[in-house]
Order: C-alpha cells, then structure tokens, then sequence
C-alpha cells in the first residue's frame, strides 16, 4: 500500500506566559492508503494537537518545528507539504474536509446546536461535492442511511439535540465523509459512548473504511480499542512516540513499559477478582518536563544514571518494530 | 412540524405579551390616582384660581358628576383603557384644556423614530465591532476598543450631549439641536420635512446610543470569545467552511443572542435617559412632556405617556422572544 501520509520530526511549541512549552517532540509516522493507524496516550500525551497540527488548526501561538516534515499524497497523486498553506487558501479549505476528514469526541459539540444536521451536512457537500442544493440533500439522505440511521429522509431536519449521543456520532461520521475525505482521523470517537453503541460505532468505521479505502489514524488512551480496529499503533507519552509497530504484535508482545503498563490497566474478564493496575504516578506537566526519558518519573525498572540523564533514541528490537527505551539500547547506550 | 412548534410559541409569547398590557394598564391606572386630590380639585382650582370666584363643595361634586368621576374606580378604569382601545382616546388634558391625543400628537412618532434610530445605531455599530474585537483578541486594536469602552461607560450622556452639542455647533452651524429646522418646525409633514428629521436625528441617537453601544461591544466580545473556543466552530473549519462564512454562520449567531435578549432593556434605558437629553437637546418627545405632565399633576397626559412606554417596552421584549427563538432554535423547545 502506498504512503499517503508522512509525518517526520514534528515538533510543536507555544508561546506562552510562563515561556515557550513544546508538547510534540520530534513525532515521526506514517499512514497508508487503506490502514489503521492507532495513536494512544494518556490525556496531554500530544495526540490531538499532532493531527490539529496536520489540519493547520493549532491557534495562532503555535510554532512548527525547523525539521518538521508533513506531506500528504492528495487524491490526485499531489505531493502537499502540510503546515505551511497559506490561510483562506483553496488549497488549504480543500485538505480540510475534502482531502483529511476529522471526527471529534462530543457528538453534541462539534454539531453547532442551532442548525439542522442537513443543513450543516449540505454545507460540507457543496463546498466538497460542487453539488446544488437539491442534489445534495439526496446525498445527505443517502450518507445517513448508510451510517445506519434510520429514517434519514426524516432525521436530516433534526436538529443535533434531538438527536442520542450513538446516532449523533453516526450522524457525525456521515457529515465527516460525505465530502468525501481519502483520510479520516478520528479524535476518541468512542469515547463519549456507552460501551455497547461504542461497538457499533467502531464496526461501523471500520465496515466504511475499508468500503472507501480511505486511511485512518485513529486516536485513543484505550489500547483495548486499538486492538480491534488499528492495523499499525504509536504510543505515544509526553509528546513523542515511545513504541511503534503492527498493533497486534505491540498489544501480545510490548517492548516499552510504558505500552506494558497501559495494558496492565486494562480489564479482562479472566482476571476479574485482580484490582487492576494503573500506571504509577501522574503525567508531568509539558511545562516541566524531565530530563532524560520522559517516561522515568513512572517508570518501575528506570536505570538510575541513565533514564534520568539522556534521552534514548529509537531502536529496533525485532523486525517492523519500534521502540524509544534503554533497556533496548545495550549497543546504542555506549555509542550515544 | 417545526413550524407548529414556532406557531405555537408565537401565539404563547403573543397572550403572554397581552396579559402583561392588562396588568401594566391597571398599575399605570392606580399610579394615575395616586396623587391626592382629583381631577375635578385641580379643574376647579385651575378653572376658578384668581378670578375671586368662590368654588363651594357643590360645585366640585356637580364638575365631578359632570366628568363621571363619582363612578367607582373600577368602572373609571374601564372608561379609560375601553376609550383607549376602542377610540385612542386617551381623556382630557386638563392643564392645556384639550385632549390627551392633541398634546401628545406627533410626539409619539418623533419618541418612536429617536427610539428605533438608537437601537438601530447601537446594534449596527456594537454588533460588528464587538465581532472582530473577538476575533483579534489581544490585538492593539482590541485594547483601543476595551478603551473606549470603558470611557463610553463612564461617561454621562447628559455632558455627552452637550459636548456634541457644542462641536455638531461649530461644524454643523447653530440650527442642529432639536428636531426640526426652523422653517420645518411647524410645517406639515413633507419628504422635505422627514429628511430635515433625519438630518437633526443623529445627534439625539448618537448621544442615547453611546454608553449601550460601549456596553454591547463588550457583550458581545465575550459571548464571542467564548463561541470561537467552541467545538463545533473547530469542526466547521476542519470541514473547509471559508473563514468570514464560518464567523457568521457559527459563533456570530449565538453571540448576540444576549444582547438580543436584552433589547428590551435598552428601550427601558433609552426612555429613562431621554427626557434628560431631551432638555439638553431642546427636543419635544414623550419624555419631556412626561416630566412636564407630573410637575403640573396632570395625570392623564402622564398615564398615557407611560401606557405608551411601557408597552413600547412590553412589545419589544415580545419582538425580541420570537427573535431569540429563530436565532436559537432550542428556545422553542424550552417553552
């Protein structure tokens, strides 16, 4: 499958009062045409500002790094550097919705509250589709009908609030590809739903994705989710990316702790008389980061002298994998 | 359905605004006998005052028999507001011996049109300019504006006016205040006329406007501020919406629902503020002949006048429901 996204080095700082935080820190992936990428974390992990940034939808205090390299493959077979369109662009207007499609986590916020679903799935068609009004009332019916809601030719004059949180989310989805995006990201879709709706919602994705042939980086802190729709996963901790690789050999066999420990966290129904484990410790705060490996303040088998004072640099344990820890870097640690 | 659901909540709204008129009517009737005394007192006095007559308790009860004040209060009630409804026929003036419509006469349309050219120069001033202070917030144009704000706020209007009065003077020549030219003043009403209006209107609705349009930039900046941060508006620019469509159709929408909902306070500001700048601006409207009307006890100039404020205000707040239910239509629901 062909790339049609590659994302090196991205580093994202603000301006702030207290001086200038850099929550992404050299960021490296890729999306293929027709997979799943997952990205997990905790809450300020970096997951959601990467793929804003992707879309230029960072707020005015936000810097790109020097390196930074985002490119993306457009549906013509375009090479666009991403991050640096200019603003009100046509070209930038088309990459939002029409190239990348995003979807949020509240339903009920990213509708706006006082307009119809149709009205707001029209806009996106006829900015996107260059239909008329009539045709792309049809087309609304249609992508409606096809995310499983029923009586669509109905529901398109709801307004969201008349709406449940699973068929606000379905109405979502449908409003986000029906401009017809060749990649979706998806911002925890899920996980304002009960658990039984957030299947349906992920079998849903999942069923559309590979119907379209769209790409797909998926953002969760859920690995239990990751495992059932991902293809590749990044983990992701203090805004850089501590293990990578094909989701179900990282989920059966993780390399970081970090990844070992957010499985640990995970419920299973064999061992429901266990307490679960959480990860020890809060994530810190972007503006204090630690020194070293970022993950050391939490991390049960951290090397004193090491962890705590240089950086480790990605290595590859097996083949297709990618870790970012020193347990993995016996050779490296000398040469570093 | 939808418009069901519309029907439904204007007709609501519409008994609501009627049942509120009823009940003004009534508190304007019992502020209108409040003062000691009646009208056939003051008649007589008025009537007899220096002319060395000698008024007996005869007389006064044959005035009052005359009028039909000895009916009880609630059957007078009933004479006035039928008379009002059915005729606009607001009673006697005593104190210019003729009728309460003749003495109020164009007056009412005059206080309309200074009332409509305010709320209209606040909320096409204040509206947009509250917007982009939103949108460039911490821009040193957003501070200047934070500025004027603050200085529109503090100061009173009634020096306001007579600043403006001063400078309009310099440079607009002496004939500026009031409301008409003078050849206009007493002339039938023309095209000539409405546009000698106009000329002399912005100064009244400019000074009136001032310290709204400085509270509303400020309103509106923070429900504006606040709707850009919202979800939805990232999800409209995520899907290419154009940016000056996305502003308008987005967060400008719901950012003036407050000031929308508070237009019936501004008319209540506005008429309360008017007399004042009225005197200062040599203007005859409502205001002004309502101050006149208490200094002389004449109590039904006075009722009519605020019959017609009030309802003024009671109709707008009714305008600004069914508007504040097409801006937002979660309201509908909520009724």
């Amino acid at each position: 499958m062909p790339t049609m996204l590659s994302v090196e080095n991205l580093s994202i700082s603000f301006r702030t009062d207290e001086g200038v935080i850099t929550p992404v820190q050299g960021v490296t992936f890729a999306v293929e045409a027709g997979r799943t990428l997952g990205l997990v974390g905790e809450s300020g992990s970096g997951k959601s500002i990467s793929t804003k940034a992707l879309m230029q939808l960072l707020p005015g205090t936000a810097m790109l790094g020097e390196n930074t390299r985002m490119t993306y493959t457009d549906k013509g077979g375009k090479d666009i550097a991403l991050g640096h369109l200019k603003h009100g662009s046509r070209e930038l207007r088309r990459i939002r919705g029409g190239e990348i499609g995003m979807i949020f986590q509240e339903p009920m916020a990213s509708f706006s509250p006082v307009y119809t679903i149709g009205n707001q799935m029209m806009e996106a068609i006829m900015l996107h589709r260059g239909l008329k009004k009539r045709e792309a009332r049809e087309f609304a019916v249609e992508m409606l009908d096809k995310v499983g809601i029923s009586n669509a030719a109905a529901r398109i004059d709801q307004y969201p609030h008349e709406l449940s949180g699973g068929m606000r989310q379905r109405a979502m989805i449908a409003l986000t590809l029906s401009a017809g995006p060749a990649l979706l990201i998806a911002d925890e879709p899920t996980t304002a739903l009960d658990v039984t709706i957030q299947a349906q919602v992920l079998d849903l994705m999942r069923d559309l994705q590979r119907e379209l042939g769209m790409g797909m980086i998926f953002i969760t802190h859920d690995l239990g989710v990751i495992a059932q729709i991902a293809d590749d996963v990044a983990v992701m901790y203090l805004g850089t990316i501590v293990e990578r690789g094909p989701a179900r050999e990282v989920i059966r066999n993780p390399q970081h702790p970090y990844t070992q420990g957010l499985l640990d966290a995970i419920p299973s129904v064999e061992h429901l008389h266990d307490r679960l484990k959480p990860v020890p410790g809060d994530i810190p705060s972007p503006t204090n980061r630690p020194t070293g490996c970022p993950f050391h303040t939490r991390c049960a088998q951290a090397i004193p002298g090491i962890c705590d004072a240089q950086e480790p640099v990605e290595t590859t344990p097996m083949p297709g994998r990618a870790v970012r820890c020193w347990l993995h870097s016996d050779k490296d640690r000398s040469a570093a | 359905m939808g418009d069901t659901i519309l029907l439904r909540f204007t007709l609501e709204r519409f008994v609501g605004m009627v049942i509120t008129m009823a009940l003004v009517s009534v508190m304007v009737f019992l502020i209108m006998e409040l003062p000691p005394g009646d009208y056939a007192d003051r008649y007589a006095f008025r009537k007899y005052s220096g002319t060395g007559v000698n008024v007996t308790e005869a007389d006064i009860e044959a005035i009052r028999r005359d009028l039909g004040l000895d009916k009880p209060m609630v059957l007078r009630y009933f004479d006035w507001i039928g008379g009002i409804v059915l005729h606009w026929d607001f009673g006697q003036a005593f104190a210019f011996e003729t009728s309460v419509t003749k003495v109020i006469g164009d007056k009412v349309w005059l206080t309309a049109g200074i009332l409509f050219a305010t709320l209209l120069l606040t909320y096409i001033v204040s509206i947009p300019i509250g917007i982009f202070a939103a949108v460039r917030r911490g821009s040193a144009v957003d501070y200047g504006l934070t500025v004027f704000s603050y200085l529109g706020l503090a100061l009173p209007n009634f020096l306001l006016a007579l600043v403006m009065l001063y400078f309009a003077n310099r440079w607009f020549g002496a004939d500026i205040g009031g409301l008409f030219s003078a050849q206009y003043r007493d002339a039938p009403w023309s095209a000539a006329k409405v546009w000698d209006m106009m000329k002399h209107l912005w100064l009244p609705a400019v000074v009136l406007a001032w310290s709204a349009v400085a509270y509303q930039i400020q309103t509106v900046r923070a429900t504006m501020s606040d709707e850009l941060n919202k979800l939805s508006v990232t999800a409209a620019r995520a899907r290419g919406v154009p940016e000056t469509k996305l502003l308008i159709k987005y967060p400008a929408r719901l950012a003036i629902n407050p000031v929308v909902s508070t237009i019936g306070f501004d008319v209540n500001r506005i008429f309360s503020e008017l007399p004042i700048v009225a005197v200062v601006l040599g203007l005859t409207e409502l205001g002004e002949l309502l101050l006149k009307a208490y200094l002389d006890l004449d109590m039904n100039v006075a009722g009519a006048i605020l019959l017609m404020l009030t309802f003024a205000i009671v109709f707008m707040n009714f305008f600004s429901d069914l508007l504040l239910a097409w801006l937002d239509p979660r309201i509908k629901l909520g009724a």
